[in-house]
């Protein structure tokens, strides 16, 4: 693992200590610590280091990404959609592009990515926003909703129609027209700062469109969202290991019927359970994030099933933990309250679990184990 | 001195990438794959093939297929895969 990122844990864990319940109650992340971890790269260490990025790999981006995931699921939502618009800035932008936008991410800048609209969820087809070229410049018209970490960004990254085919822009938010009101009171992730943003005739110079024109929506959209699998699966393994701990610590100090509550074989299988959820997690996005470094085409199915099982097994796991846990867990921020609620909306994000099945059964029908 | 194969120069043939690319498909698929077949209108590959298309052309001919690049037209059929690697490693 590249030396920033080892030395970033103790720091992430100085600057976060023991707020993000609190986080989770207020629903707001410090705009500070954001901007600080931006400026050290930390909040999308993948970008190289030409643009003045950490240039990680994805298994130790990823083992970074599950650390913070296992402090907050906050910040890392935040991590994950910066991530994602770097990531979405590389593989659409062009040289010049990813220079201004690259440069900007790991100096304190913060960006969200918009795909999903009120009538466009699951079917990202249905996406009904626009760019539209007009002069030197394109016009962006739309509402996106629940895009992560708007509240936060100083630029949007929104998918939209262009002509026959689609494309991606970069929106700074500070545009005329653009509007961007807060999610209230989401389940989980409450500090993520999900927001709607209401796009009306927002005006930006033709070069924010990222690449080319005439790319076709499914193929940007499969492109980005690879990313964000990624951070979500490893932000799981986070989840997963924050109740593990927390499991194991409650169940060796708490007593019933005379005994440390882990002697009971019942909560002894809980653990059990908890611990292969975990390790399984770990073991599937750490395939998907090799075959990632590897560019393997691999890559893409695999980074579906880490995050399938990843989101899958978090939500079941923090289940669990929630019930060993009984009334010391049950209050809203704590870590294990957090997890259960966080948990859940993993299983919906970046492709929920019944999208992912339908991918993993196309995947599956070529399996070849000769 | 031009006729240079493959095993000297290390650069596959366009015939090459090709019988590569309907080896790859045919597997991945379990269907005959012909050069010029429609993939998408045959229901052979959706996005997520496709990107593993993507994936796997940067990784064997060490060409980058971004931006404008991505359109499902460039991975419609092994011919227009095959044209597309060309063009990239040309460029
Ligand atoms: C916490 C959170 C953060 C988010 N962050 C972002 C963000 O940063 N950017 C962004 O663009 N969007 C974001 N979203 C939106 C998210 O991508 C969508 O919620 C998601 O794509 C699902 O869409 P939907 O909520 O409209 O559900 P729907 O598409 O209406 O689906 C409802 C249910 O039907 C199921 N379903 C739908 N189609 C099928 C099918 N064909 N077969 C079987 N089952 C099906 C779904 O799995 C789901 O269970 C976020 C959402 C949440 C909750």
């Amino acid at each position: 693992m590249p030396e920033p990122l080892v030395a970033a844990r103790p720091l992430v864990r100085g600057l976060v200590g023991d707020k993000a319940g609190a986080w989770d109650l207020a629903g707001e992340l410090p705009a500070d610590l954001l901007t600080d971890l931006g400026a050290r790269g930390l909040l999308c260490a993948q970008v190289g280091t030409e643009y003045g990025g950490l240039g990680a790999s994805s298994l130790a981006n990823g083992e970074f990404t599950a650390f913070v995931g296992g402090l907050c699921s906050s910040l890392r939502s935040v991590m994950t959609s910066q991530g994602m618009a770097a990531w979405t800035i590389q593989r659409l932008g062009d040289a010049g592009q990813r220079a201004e936008h690259l440069r900007h991410l790991v100096s304190g800048g913060l960006a969200a990515v918009a795909f999903s609209e009120p009538d466009a969820g699951s079917d990202l087809s249905a996406m009904a926003a626009t760019i539209t070229p007009d002069g030197d410049d394109v016009v962006v018209t739309g509402r996106k909703v629940w895009t992560t970490a708007a509240a936060y960004a100083d630029r949007i990254v929104v998918f939209g129609r262009y002509g026959d085919g689609a494309a991606a822009v970069v929106v700074p938010v500070s545009r005329p027209g653009v509007r961007v009101t807060r999610v209230a009171d989401p389940l989980g992730c409450r500090a993520a700062g999900h927001a709607n943003v209401e796009l009306t005739d927002v005006r930006v110079p033709a070069g924010q469109v990222l690449g080319g024109t005439g790319q076709s929506l499914p193929l940007l959209v499969t492109a980005a969202l690879a990313y964000g699998r990624m951070s979500v699966a490893w932000g799981c393994v986070g989840i997963l290991r924050s109740c593990v701990e927390a499991v194991g610590a409650h169940a060796r100090e708490r007593r019933q019927f005379g005994t440390a509550l882990i002697e009971h074989q019942l909560v002894a299988r809980h653990m059990a359970e908890l611990y292969a959820d975990e390790r399984s997690a770990t073991l599937a996005c750490a395939h998907a994030s090799r075959c990632w470094d590897e560019g393997s085409p691999d890559m893409v199915a695999a980074t579906v099933l880490a995050k399938y099982t990843g989101s899958r097994h978090a939500a079941r796991g923090a289940a669990t933990a929630v019930q060993v846990l009984a009334s010391a867990g049950a209050r809203d921020g704590h870590a294990v309250a957090r997890a259960y609620r966080d948990a859940k909306l993993m299983e919906i994000i970046e492709g929920s679990s019944e999208i992912c099945q339908l991918m993993l059964s196309r995947h599956a029908l070529a399996a070849d184990y000769s | 001195m031009t006729e240079q194969t493959t095993a000297e120069t290390g650069v596959p043939t366009p015939a090459e990438i090709e019988s590569h690319l309907l080896e790859f498909l045919e597997a991945r698929t379990k269907s005959a794959v012909s050069p010029d077949l429609d993939l998408f209108a045959s229901g052979l590959v959706s996005s997520m093939f496709a990107m593993e298309l993507v994936v796997l052309l940067e990784q064997r001919y060490g060409v980058a297929v971004v931006g404008g690049d991505l359109k499902l037209d460039n991975f419609r059929t092994v011919q227009r895969i095959t044209e597309l690697v060309l063009r990239l490693r040309d460029a």
